[in-house]
């Protein structure tokens, strides 16, 4: 008996998976589970078989009449996906969207907001100043004195003796330490000059400056923010490298590199071959930017950072040539 | 700074990769730049063999000389007498850059092709003097064909290409590097100081210093019967490397001295000088020295000057003078070794415009007890490389260095640095550095730095010290726990890019032009005199005459930025700059700095595709923007007028202006073809120039609720033929003043000229809204109130009901 059902069910499943229309599988169906159906007809005459095999060969027969079913039921959905959907006469679905033109957002302005959206996620607000400077704001508050030598550090537009066009976003530290009192976190973006022209460099560039002034703020605390802002902007994991450097301003003054985007830290053409992408200056400020504004250096402390947007914006989307943000080719802007 | 490092090892003798050594001093603050071959040269040059000569004018010595290279024959064409068949000689092909900087390249000469030059020891600065191609062959039994003359002669090096920050001049000299090296790997220095007791014969020679605080040390010393020269090879080599011209050994001494110990000194031929006497002094405006290179200076007041009994032969701590100079014929030489103010010292090449090594070294600040052991290392040198006897030095020092003493709190300074350094190991960096401890304790260290670190003074100077030596990379990170802030700086930022994103919205592209500006893009625009946009501010140092000026108007670099984008074929434009313009106020303040916002549309509407008519836009899609990014800032009451004042720039009569609470903030309208010429722009513009300030400051974003409407409306439509001449302003403002009060909404919903409207005629159709708060309006109640408005309108405009 057992060994007869084995063969119903091989016959029935062979039937439906042979099946090419929706009719030859319902003729299936009545042929094996019908009221008149094979298995139907095994199912009936169990009560002539001996008591003790009964609830066995009932409980096969039920198995194999349930897996018939499903049989029926896959094929049966296998069947209507074959026959194609119902045409519209005259609506073609597959014509492209009635889309908008769309607009763009300068790629500037995109990783502008990034970097500032990180920091105010950190309790830092945007604060913004003039970008044609005075010489005072620009240099002499920032402890760069007339006849420094850091003063060649930038190649400065001049628009008389006192008045420039602002060569980093650092003057807005000192322009709002004038107006607040500590503690002070600011992010400040901004156009910035230097009288500079290449593959590398374009006259008119963008920053970010930040300045965190509190009690006891030290370089450890610097260390955190700037590896956390590194790891949002680029990735998670970036490494990043903290060397010493010199700016007026700050003291200890730092350089930070992240390992190199491109090559992972391998060397390639992008990173000098060294591994490392110098992104961000930064460093304690000096207290004799302290005392232009009238903060106690004794008792407070602060880091200042700056960071070129440019130099961030070609490391994240690719871009080789500085000058291709200022010429404005909508083949360009329409990849934001 | 250019180290090469077999010179650096010679002063430390340090048993590490260079890698590592370039690492650590980049970690300790001399970022190291570059690692490059110290002569590429010799790695250029090939050992090769001269097949065959074939004489090209023998009397001259000039042959055409076919070379075995290993690789292909090549053939040069060459000068020199010594050249024999068989003979191994050294080659530079093509594209090899020899020691005086220039480049060989493939010639034609004497009619012949000459792919590269074939050299002399002296050529490749294996020796200071040489006659004839290198004759390989009788020194060099080994050499083979192919080879480098680097490896041939075991001569190679490298050079560490370092940045040196202005506020360390102690390290612009092999010596300051060697010492960076000697405390970060506690190797001592091993410099070999001079025999100082061969140099202590002091001469009467005469120095006069007149301005003490301008300099404040003048160290003179004289060498007699000296045999001017080249240099030997070596020293050549190393002068090249470093990135400085050999002149001859006495020049080159001077120079050799400056690379190595950072002091600069300068030669003179003694016999040329008046007197002899020596007088440091300023100049008188209009004075004049004719300098080394040739050229005459004409000095301003105030400029240093060194000066013999009669006249100026030197400008201080710049550059010598031409006069006075060592040459071929000088028997006996001065050599000043002195200590300039930095500030006079940077003035003045600035003025004069001409860095030297030694002004950029004097402007820095160099060492103030230097200045002996320089001129004493120099007379060492001569004696050895051009012979001579040394005759006695002459130390005039007005102000003599006094070290000055330094306090901090080793508590202070892990405060700050967020570590737990002991005093001790603050003590043992600072030591290291050669820095001397008078005592120390947690609370208070007192230190004598160096006289070579003059960038010393304070507290925060020694906590960078500290710092730097102990590594940043130790130094732990911990997150600061900070006070919550609640005020807020002045910023506009939010503001602007939410504008942004609404004209983003849109469908508008954000553009980010230079603030530069040409004196052309300013007139193509035609204002008017007396125009504001007329006065801007101009730049002392441009880079070029078209970035002259900076941007008063965000009109023509958008202009300039489609006409830029039309020529390449990108037609279809909608964008929009938010930016600075600024207008001069006069010299010495700041110029008004305000921030405008344009946005410019041109081509096609649409994107060309089968869902849209291809129609151009027109002022209304710019029109519709303007309205709609009001809108979405919740504007209510932004009107529009026909301006009274157009601008030059937009095409008569389509000028719109718009206003917000009485005031003017921007306006809107077709570019004219003039303009548009101007910028050799061929589609039409249309443009719109919105000042963002007022925007700023008059916008009222308050969003007032209004209940919605329980009762349904009634609408009623009425379609007028017009006179062409009546504005829909009109007819709206009509309106609006005979509003009933049942009348909740009112538009203009159709325009038409044409068929079935006389010429000079429009039909104007409009529809009404009417609704009540409190009931359903019945048809009755609306016609109530609908026909004498319709009435009065017709009469009004004298229109005509269309059927």
């Amino acid at each position: 008996m057992q060994d007869r059902l084995g063969d119903i069910e091989k016959e029935a499943l062979k039937g439906i998976i042979a099946s090419k229309t929706k009719e030859e599988l319902e003729g299936l169906r009545v042929k094996y589970l019908g009221r008149k159906g094979i298995l139907t007809g095994v199912l009936k005459g169990l009560g002539n078989l001996p008591k003790e095999e009964r609830p066995k060969v009932g409980r096969l027969a039920n198995e194999i009449k349930a897996r018939i079913e499903r049989a029926l039921k896959e094929r049966l959905s296998g069947l209507s996906e074959q026959k194609g959907p119902r045409v519209i006469k005259g609506f073609d679905p597959t014509l492209p969207g009635r889309s908008l033109r769309l607009g763009h957002l300068h790629p500037i302005t995109k990783v502008m907001n990034d970097v500032c959206k990180i920091f105010e996620g950190l309790g830092f607000s945007v604060a913004q100043g003039p970008e044609i400077e005075l010489d005072f704001y620009n240099f002499e508050a920032l402890n760069i004195p007339p006849d420094h030598p850091a003063r060649d550090m930038q190649d400065t537009f001049y628009v008389d003796e006192k008045v420039l066009l602002r060569t980093h976003t650092s003057p807005i530290q000192v322009r709002t330490m004038e107006k607040m009192a500590p503690p002070i976190r600011i992010i400040a973006p901004g156009k910035v000059y230097r009288c500079d022209s290449d593959v590398t460099h374009t006259p008119m560039f963008h920053q970010v400056e930040g300045l965190m002034v509190d009690k006891d703020v030290s370089f450890s605390h610097l260390k955190a923010i700037l590896t956390y802002f590194a790891q949002e902007i680029f990735e998670r994991d970036t490494k990043v490298r903290f060397r010493p450097s010199f700016f007026p301003f700050t003291e200890p003054s730092a350089e930070i590199d992240i390992q190199c985007v491109i090559c992972k830290g391998e060397g390639c053409r992008v990173c000098s071959q060294t591994g490392w992408l110098e992104v961000l200056g930064a460093g304690l400020v000096h207290p004799q930017v302290f005392r232009h504004v009238n903060i106690d250096p004794q008792v407070y402390s602060g880091f200042a950072f700056g960071l070129g947007i440019e130099r961030i914006a070609m490391l994240k989307y690719g871009i080789n040539d500085i000058r291709l943000f200022y010429d404005n080719d909508f083949r360009f802007l329409s990849q934001f | 700074m250019l180290v090469p490092y077999s010179w650096l090892r010679e002063i430390v003798p340090v048993e590490k990769d260079i890698e590592e050594v370039a690492e650590a001093l980049t970690l300790t603050g001399l970022e190291v730049e570059g690692i490059e071959s110290a002569f590429p040269w010799l790695d250029d040059a090939k050992v090769v063999r001269i097949g065959k000569i074939k004489w090209i004018d023998r009397g001259k010595n000039i042959s055409l000389c076919i070379l075995e290279t290993g690789k292909e024959e090549v053939q040069v064409v060459c000068g020199a007498p010594n050249v024999k068949e068989g003979m191994l000689t050294a080659f530079c092909p093509p594209g090899t850059v020899m020691p005086d900087g220039k480049e060989v390249k493939e010639a034609t000469l004497y009619g012949a092709t000459s792919s590269g030059m074939l050299a002399s020891q002296m050529e490749l600065l294996l020796e200071g003097e040489s006659s004839g191609v290198f004759d390989i062959s009788s020194s060099f039994q080994d050499a083979k064909i192919g080879q480098s003359i680097s490896e041939l002669t075991g001569i190679s090096d490298v050079v560490l290409e370092i940045g040196v920050t202005p506020n360390r001049p102690d390290c612009l000299s092999i010596l300051g590097v060697a010492r960076e090296t000697s405390a970060i790997f506690s190797v001592p220095i091993a410099f070999k100081r001079p025999n100082a007791e061969g140099f202590k014969k002091e001469t009467d020679f005469p120095i006069e210093i007149r301005d003490p605080e301008l300099c404040g040390r003048y160290v003179g010393a004289i060498v007699k019967d000296v045999k001017v020269g080249p240099s030997p090879g070596w020293l050549q080599r190393r002068l090249v490397a470093s990135g400085v011209r050999p002149i001859n050994n006495i020049v080159d001494i001077t120079n050799y001295v400056l690379l190595e110990l950072g002091q600069p000194l300068h030669a003179f031929d003694l016999n040329t000088l008046k007197g002899p006497k020596i007088v440091v002094r300023t100049a008188r405006e209009g004075e004049k020295v004719v300098t080394l290179d040739g050229k005459e200076r004409s000095l301003h007041e105030g400029m240093l000057l060194i000066c013999d009994e009669k006249r100026p032969v030197a400008v201080a701590g710049v550059m010598g003078g031409l006069e006075t100079e060592v040459k071929e014929k000088t028997t006996d030489i001065l050599i000043e070794s002195a200590l300039f103010t930095p500030f006079s010292i940077r003035r003045t090449a600035k003025a004069l415009k001409l860095p030297t090594e030694a002004s950029y070294r004097f402007e820095r600040g160099v060492d103030p007890e230097g200045q002996k052991l320089a001129a004493i290392r120099a007379c060492e040198l001569v004696l050895e490389l051009s012979g001579g006897s040394f005759l006695g030095i002459k130390d005039e020092n007005p102000v003599p260095y006094r070290p000055s003493k330094v306090s901090f709190s080793p508590k202070r300074v892990n405060t700050l640095l967020g570590t737990d350094i002991s005093s001790k190991r603050m003590s043992e960096i600072l030591k290291a550095l050669q820095f001397e401890m008078i005592e120390v304790s947690e609370d208070k260290a007192t230190t004598i730095p160096p006289s070579f670190r003059q960038d010393v003074k304070n507290e925060e100077d020694i906590l960078e010290e500290v710092a730097r030596c102990y590594g940043f990379s130790k130094i732990p990170t911990s997150s600061p726990s900070a006070t919550l802030i609640v005020e807020r700086p002045f910023s506009q930022k939010a503001f602007f890019d939410e504008i942004k994103n609404i004209l983003l919205g849109q469908g508008l592209t954000e553009i980010i032009s230079y603030s530069f500006m040409s004196p052309r893009e300013l007139s193509n625009l035609g204002l008017r005199e007396g125009d504001e946009r007329l006065k801007p501010v101009r730049l002392k140092n441009p880079l070029a005459e078209d970035q002259s000026l900076m941007r008063t108007n965000l009109i023509a670099p958008m202009l300039s930025t489609i006409s830029r984008n039309q020529r390449r074929r990108n037609l279809d434009l909608s964008l929009f700059e938010i930016g600075a313009v600024f207008i001069s106020r006069g010299e010495g303040v700041l110029p008004k700095e305000t921030t405008r916002c344009a946005i410019a549309i041109t081509g096609s509407r649409f994107p060309l595709s089968w869902a849209w008519p291809n129609e151009k836009v027109d002022f209304f899609d710019l029109k519709g923007i303007i309205q709609n990014l009001f809108r979405m800032l919740n504007c209510r009451s932004l009107l529009f007028e026909m301006s009274k004042r157009p601008e030059t720039y937009f095409e008569e009569g389509t000028q719109l202006d718009f206003k917000l609470n009485g005031k003017t903030i921007g306006n809107l309208g077709l570019i004219s073809k003039k303009v548009l010429n101007a910028f050799d722009i061929e589609d039409k513009v249309y443009l719109s120039d919105i000042d963002m300030e007022k925007v700023f400051g008059t916008l009222d974003r308050s969003i007032e609720f209004k209940p919605l409407d329980k009762f349904p409306s009634i609408e009623r439509d009425l379609a007028v033929i017009l006179d062409d001449s009546i504005r829909a302003q009109e007819c709206l403002d009509f309106i609006e003043k005979n509003s009933p009060a049942l009348l909740t909404n009112f538009f203009i919903f159709d325009v038409y000229r044409g068929k079935q409207v006389p010429k000079g005629k429009k039909s104007v159709a409009f529809r009404f809204i009417y609704r009540a708060k409190d009931h359903t309006l019945s048809e009755e109640e609306v016609q109530r109130v609908h026909e004498p408005l319709s009435r009065a309108i017709l009469d009004e405009f004298k229109g005509e009901l269309r059927s």
